[in-house]
């Protein structure tokens, strides 16, 4: 793959010829695809003026598709996708939010031991585990804080915020705040809410 | 048993292991920041089993610290802060920014952190600080851990545990079980 530099980008790859960038959309590293390995003809697609920090990993299998929507911002997100993961638009994602679409790991031990002794003779830096992904759905114009988990199969609907550190492994509706480890809605949210920023 | 990073995939800054790290056959350490933060002074401040992958990990090891991992395990980005022991077995899987800690790094009590502060300020140079509580961590073999994980001080997992993505660890863990949450509890599955 030829791929596409950066200028000035410390890392010295490139940008795989699968990431379509949309107009004024902002990738700061091409370290950040160190780990695609998706073979799908538009595996990353960055919608228009959406950015992409430094601290973003995104660890792709073969068929993994992951679509970031227009204006949405990546401040350090982990990536584990093998299916598919959606990000929609005007999104805000803080620093070391976690998203996987699967655990990477098989459910049994025997199992587990050859992914891991199959890992250690391909040196793929990729582990593959006989496991279904559920793919995972993040609406519009959706706030999530540091340090979050946002686990396989879970959808946010639009406008919704998930405090710092929380864990989601259930859908969170439109329009309210969820926070916790498990994550739980604590309150709703009007489409037209008043700040207090004065 | 090697101790020198002479063949690898990509070494932590290319030159040799600190004293104290022993490495098995065909075990790789990768990523500048290994070894940032190891003052192991122990003969076995690190040892490491065969066909390990430790991608990103950082060795916090302090003076009396022992890290023991076992062979087939696969560590990314993982912080391990080690003052005294921590033991994981052999086929353990630790995901992204996941934290290992066997100590409390600081005093509990209040009249102690005022002087522990002082020792640790730029000015006090180096003093000596106060003792702080510090239990080993035990981790059996076939366990999973998930990205952003906190594993503290005292807590025993036991063999083929699974531990959810963002759990905070504060008790032991069965073996066979699926802890999640903040405190981390027994949950069916996830």
């Amino acid at each position: 793959m030829t791929g596409r530099k950066i200028p000035g980008d410390w890392h010295s790859g490139s940008i795989p010829e699968n990431v379509l960038i949309g107009d004024g959309a902002y990738v700061q590293t091409s370290y950040s695809f160190h780990l695609c390995r998706s073979k799908m003809a538009a595996a990353v697609v960055l919608g228009e003026s959406s950015s992409v920090y430094i601290g973003c990993m995104f660890d792709m299998g073969p068929h993994a598709v992951f679509n970031v929507g227009a204006f949405t911002l990546l401040n350090g997100l982990w990536l584990i996708c093998d299916q598919v993961v959606t990000i929609g638009t005007h999104c805000l994602l803080s620093w070391n939010v976690v998203i996987m679409d699967n655990f990477r790991a098989a459910e049994d031990v025997p199992s587990r031991r050859r992914m891991l002794e199959a890992f250690a003779a391909t040196r793929d830096q990729q582990l593959i585990a006989p496991i279904k992904p559920r793919p995972v759905v993040i609406g519009n114009n959706v706030w999530i804080g540091f340090d979050c988990c946002i686990l396989p199969g879970v959808h946010i609907g639009d406008g919704s915020i998930i405090g710092a550190r929380s864990v989601v492994n259930e859908d969170i509706p439109a329009h309210c705040i969820a926070a916790g480890n498990p994550a739980r809605v604590i309150r709703a949210l009007r489409e037209t809410e008043d700040s207090g920023d004065r | 048993m090697r101790t020198e990073a002479e063949g690898w995939m990509e070494a932590w800054d290319g030159g040799t292991l600190p004293a104290g790290v022993q490495v098995g056959e065909d075990t790789r350490i990768i990523g500048t920041a290994a070894f940032r933060r190891f003052r192991g002074q122990a003969p076995d401040a690190l040892v490491i089993g065969d066909h390990a992958t430790m991608d990103g990990v950082q060795f916090s090891v302090g003076p009396e610290g022992r890290i023991k991992i076992g062979k087939f395990c696969c560590f990314t980005s993982a912080v391990l802060m080690c003052e005294l022991s921590i033991c994981i077995g052999s086929y353990v899987l630790i995901g992204w920014n996941t934290v290992i800690a066997d100590s409390d790094f600081h005093p509990i009590s209040p009249a102690e952190r005022i002087v522990d502060a002082v020792a640790c300020s730029p000015a006090a140079g180096a003093p000596a600080r106060p003792k702080v509580q510090r239990v080993e961590v035990v981790i059996g073999d076939d366990v999973w851990i998930g990205p952003n994980a906190t594993i503290f001080k005292g807590v025993h997992i036991g063999n083929g545990a699974w531990i959810g993505p963002g759990s905070v660890v504060t008790r032991d863990v069965p073996a066979g079980t699926t802890v999640a949450g903040n405190p981390a509890r027994v949950v069916e599955a996830l």
